[in-house]
């Protein structure tokens, strides 16, 4: 597995959805940049924080053709709850079977109850290279949203050919 | 005009489409009334949710590239039709249909249209 660095190919997950649906993540990004966001799991207050911070973003990614996605080791019937709850139209992953998190040098060490995936949230180009990583154990390392907007407006600008006037 | 992917792939054999829709030319909305950004938004939150491994697919209905005519949604199963959000917008009519392909639902949030084509298809 490369280093999940800036420049680094992501790999392409292959997860069921909060509705139990297969999905690539590939397929997911459908040529738009990606918020990759890996979280704890619903009991934990600051992933429900962030959570919040991810819901108030979303309205302007919906108009931004940008894709928000959430990995956790819920099951999908869990994240679909939780989503239900917290208001979002954004895509659950569930690696609820843990296959890709040892994969993914993700895994939370210090949970010893939930083993869940370390909060750690990637900035996506569509074609899955790394843009941006921020690790946030500590809650403070992760990106506010105007951080992640300034990262998905540096991929649109190299990706969308027209983003100025010729 | 719809989705093309909603007919690009295996028909689902006997599925129902519920067409919210009227036959009317000048039965239309432009896709940026904020009724019909709405509808999107409750699509994504808990129609399609709801609907689960029961859903086809789903696509709006493009006059041009402005205007909405309404949404198709295609399931297996008819019990939750009569929540339609797309009802909002127009009655709705059950057909049986052999036509429609299974498409995944769109991932979210993104509500705008690619290029015009009918969401949630299309890309850039």
């Amino acid at each position: 597995m490369p280093e999940l660095a800036p420049g680094s190919a992501f790999p392409d997950l292959d997860l069921p959805d909060h509705t139990e649906r297969p999905r690539l993540l590939s397929e997911v990004a459908g040529g738009d940049p990606v918020v990759l966001s890996f979280s704890r799991g619903w009991w934990c207050p600051k992933e429900q924080r962030y959570m919040g911070r991810l819901v108030e973003l979303q309205a302007e990614l919906e108009v931004a053709y940008a894709r928000l996605v959430v990995v956790s080791v819920d099951p999908p019937e869990v994240q679909a709850a939780f989503r239900a709850g917290l208001g979002a139209r954004f895509l659950f992953l569930s690696d609820h079977e843990r296959r890709w998190l040892d994969r993914l040098g993700l895994l939370e060490e210090a949970d010893t109850v939930h083993h869940p995936y370390l909060p750690v949230v990637f900035c996506l180009f569509p074609d899955l290279t790394i843009h941006s990583r921020y690790d946030g154990n500590w809650f403070l390392g992760r990106p506010t949203t105007s951080e992640l907007v300034t990262d998905l407006r540096a991929i649109s600008h190299g990706i969308r050919d027209d983003w100025a006037p010729a | 005009m719809v989705d093309r992917l909603c007919l690009e792939g295996e028909p689902a054999r006997g599925a129902l489409a519920h067409v919210c829709a009227l036959p009317d030319e000048d039965a239309t909305v432009p896709f940026d009334d904020p009724v019909v950004q709405g509808v999107r938004q409750d699509a994504m939150a808990w129609w399609i949710p709801l609907l689960g491994s029961s859903l086809v697919c789903l696509t709006t209905l493009a006059v041009d590239e402005s205007r909405c005519a309404g949404a198709i949604t295609v399931v297996t199963d008819d019990r939750h039709l009569g929540d339609d959000p797309f009802l909002r917008l127009f009655g709705g009519t059950v057909v049986k249909t052999d036509l429609f392909s299974y498409v995944a639902p769109p991932p979210g949030p993104v509500l705008e249209r690619y290029r015009g084509a009918p969401w949630p298809g299309g890309s850039f």
